[in-house]
């Protein structure tokens, strides 16, 4: 089972509500379907995301991908180191390997996304 | 029913699981995608040796005395001059020159001939050259439970030496040879490969392939997938079909001239319509990008206006940078930059390979 203390998004996003700030990452299935991580792009702190917005998108040797935003939000900070050391997200894409910190500010709720047993099972549906 | 329950198996499906590859669906086939790491298998096959199974390509035999001559008037390249014992690379055309297939012909005998083509034009291409055969036989045994094992790579000549327990054996390029391996049994083996490096294609039946692939393990080669494969034949520039080549591409725009030879005089399917071209407008060319990787489909500008489009890119593992191929309008001087996502990123022109061939080595 992947952590059960976040949300998840069924484009493979994590979101884990810290008081009024969600951290917001990819699972290790997202990482698993890419392969090796070639190049990471993530917006800039202070930028303002709808929910379900692509905010990045994240690179492997074969294929690109999206990154959603699972709320509407600012993005309060950027994990910019991990854009030079990939490594970190394909090792530890549940604590290590977070992407942005978001202060929500629209009226929907974290808790409306996947739980972890809801993801394990759109995860198993995939795999 | 899944998926995975309709997809063909490789008789090196259970050495793959045991190799703990990753696998997927590729043209109807359940195959390596790879075994760990893409990047660390393209640098093995560069720099020591990988093998890998391609057995999902589909394999045809002609046979019959008027084979050469069909086969001459079915296909892009001479057949009447490829001598026994010899591979020969070639196009198989539409009648309109558009290319159907990109294939290798191996003469094993007077009235004899081996054809290797892409998987996913399996039946396409058995549909076409059935037609065109008409007093020639031929058959289809891509599921015969045999199947290709490519070896390549610049140590592949001496691993294929101590598998042949004969000293200096080696294969001159684009030549075939049959070897007796003990416990084995016969074996065919072509110098050929889709990787740029020196290497051989190994034809083996079903009752073969297991001892064959662990043998070669053990004397050093790496076990490569396919996406390998994809990063390997794009830095060596070569063309894959359903990308570079297609229907709506003529020999001539996508550089493959040799795929047709002596297309001015004679006369096979697509020929007339070669001779009746005007000159071609359009070319393949390389790119190499900073960071992101130029993909398929893509929009290739220049000066703002749309001159072509991606036909494949990939992150190279041995040039560590995306590197990209791409159909564009002829003569252009550049700069070029590639539009994606409502961005645009700026590409430099590469020569084509972007690894030189080391094939004749």
């Amino acid at each position: 089972m992947r952590p059960e203390d976040r949300f998840y998004l069924e484009s493979h996003e994590w979101a884990k509500l810290d008081g009024d700030t969600i951290s917001v990452g990819i699972t290790d299935f997202a990482i698993e379907q890419l392969g090796e991580l070639v190049y990471l792009d993530l917006p800039d702190a202070g930028d303002s995301l709808s929910k379900g917005e692509t905010f990045g998108e994240v690179e492997s040797v074969k294929a690109v991908s999206d990154l959603a935003s699972p709320v509407e939000g600012e993005i309060l900070e950027v994990n910019t180191a991990l854009a030079e050391n990939l490594a970190k997200l394909q090792e530890d894409p549940f604590e290590n390997g977070w992407l942005l910190k978001i202060k929500v500010t629209g009226s929907d709720s974290v808790t409306d996304l996947l739980d972890a047993e809801a993801y394990e099972r759109l995860v198993e549906a995939a795999s | 029913m899944s998926e995975s329950s309709t997809l063909h198996r490789t008789p090196l499906h259970a050495a793959h699981l045991s190799a703990s590859a990753k696998l997927v669906p590729f043209a109807g086939w359940e195959m390596p995608l790879d075994y760990g790491s893409i990047l660390e298998e393209s640098r093995a096959v560069r720099t020591y040796a990988g093998i890998f199974d391609v057995s999902h390509m589909a394999r045809f035999w002609f046979r019959g005395p008027h084979a050469e001559q069909e086969l001459d008037a079915a296909l892009g390249a001479r057949m009447t001059d490829l001598a026994v014992s010899k591979a020969r690379y070639s196009l198989l055309l539409h009648d309109d020159a558009g290319i159907l297939d990109d294939l290798i012909v191996y003469r094993t005998g007077e009235e004899e001939f081996f054809m290797v083509v892409n998987a996913a034009n399996r039946e396409r291409d058995y549909d076409s050259l059935s037609k065109r055969m008409k007093r020639t036989t031929l058959h289809d045994v891509t599921e015969d439970g045999g199947g290709i094992l490519a070896l390549q790579g610049p140590r592949s000549r001496e691993i294929l030496e101590a598998l042949s327990g004969r000293s200096g054996f080696c294969p001159a390029f684009l030549d075939l040879a049959t070897l007796e391996l003990p416990k084995i049994g016969s074996i065919m083996i072509a110098r050929t490969g889709y990787t740029g490096e020196q290497g051989f294609e190994i034809f083996f039946e079903a009752n073969q392939a297991v001892s064959l692939w662990e043998r070669l393990l053990e004397l050093g080669a790496h076990p490569v997938g396919l996406g390998s494969r994809d990063v390997l034949r794009l830095e060596a520039g070569l063309p894959l079909y359903g990308h570079e080549i297609h229907e709506a591409v003529n020999p001539f725009e996508a550089g493959l001239r040799f795929g047709v030879r002596g297309w001015k005089t004679r006369n096979f399917v697509g020929s007339d319509s070669l001779r009746s071209l005007p000159e071609p407008t359009r070319q393949i060319i390389g790119f190499t990008a900073e960071k992101r990787v130029p993909r398929e489909g893509y929009p290739v500008l220049c000066e703002g206006r749309e001159v072509g489009v991606i036909c494949s890119g990939i992150w190279s593992a041995n040039l560590d940078c995306p590197i990209a191929t791409a159909l564009v309008e002829k003569n252009l001087e550049g700069p070029f930059t590639v539009s994606f996502r409502g961005k645009e990123m700026p590409v430099e022109v590469s020569p084509l390979p972007f690894v030189p061939h080391r094939s004749r080595d």
